[in-house]
């Protein structure tokens, strides 16, 4: 399966979330790691660089992908996205994929507000007090 | 396989073997939804009742680390939906030693979601970490706010 543009792969991404909205069970894989795949091949290792990986010649594209875990028995379901993500592109995919994940993982606990909000007013009241 | 209880030291060891290895390290996110085990109602539970009782179903975010060659394998896991955005952050430094770019110092961290609308419960939150400032001053920001939640929690 080849790999999604960046904008391709959100869309896909807030999908796969919506999928396990107001479900009572299942899992979402998020994977990244450096593409090295298919690149052009690294500087043959000297005595200076034994390990030439270390420090790329350019910088190497990032693979990010996601999968909603199924597999064996449920492949007809399994769902599989990947995109590669440019060094230079970087930040700005990171910010759309926490908004992303945000909206999407909505079975997790939710901040408590009610003690920290007395907590924080306590806490001025004290700021006041030192200043004063 | 080592669990972190904070998701600085996580991301601190995460670097590391990053730095060491960062061709075949890969770095997993799990979004994982349970159905909570059914439980009689003990006394004396210490959560705070108002989000725990409701829910019907309970998610959990693993993040892993993992290095096939070496076999390191580090884990953090969290609950709170307050640190989604943050961890991500955390996967957004990470993917530069895998890019093969130089570590950002002057990068901030995320911490408080903004989206959620809540000037004042940030606000309340700027004072505090302004009230530690002066006791640590070396303390960096986001250490200070994990405190914080955990002293809210008890």
């Amino acid at each position: 399966m080849g790999h999604l543009s960046n904008d391709e792969f959100f869309t896909k991404l807030v999908e796969l979330f919506d999928s396990r909205k107001g479900k009572d069970h299942g899992h979402i894989y998020l994977t990244q790691k450096r593409l090295s795949y298919d690149q052009l091949p690294l500087p043959e290792p000297t005595s200076d660089t034994i390990l030439p990986d270390l420090h790329p010649p350019r910088p190497l594209p990032v693979l990010i992908r996601a999968t909603n875990g199924k597999g064996k028995e449920n492949r007809a379901k399994k769902i599989k996205l990947s995109t590669v993500v440019d060094p230079n592109a970087l930040p700005a995919f990171f910010e759309r994929y926490a908004d992303v994940c945000k909206a999407g993982m909505t079975t997790l606990k939710p901040r408590d507000r009610s003690k920290r909000k007395t907590k924080g007013k306590k806490k001025k009241t004290t700021i006041g007090a030192a200043g004063a | 396989m080592p669990h972190y209880a904070k998701s600085e030291e996580w991301l601190r060891e995460s670097q590391l073997i990053l730095e060491a290895r960062p061709t075949t390290t890969r770095i997993t996110t799990k979004y994982a939804i349970k159905t909570p085990k059914q439980r009689k109602p003990k006394t004396d539970d210490d959560t705070p009742a108002t989000t725990a009782a409701p829910k019907p179903a309970r998610g959990f975010l693993t993040l892993k680390t993992y290095d096939p060659v070496s076999g390191v394998t580090l884990k953090y896991r969290t609950s709170k939906a307050a640190e989604v955005s943050r961890l991500i952050g955390c996967l957004g430094k990470l993917s530069r030693p895998m890019a093969g770019l130089p570590e950002q110092k002057d990068e901030v961290m995320t911490d408080a979601p903004a989206e959620e609308g809540t000037p004042a419960a940030e606000k309340s939150e700027a004072a505090a970490t302004a009230t530690t400032a002066p006791a640590a001053q070396q303390a960096p920001a986001a250490g200070g706010g994990k405190g914080k939640k955990k002293k809210g929690k008890k």
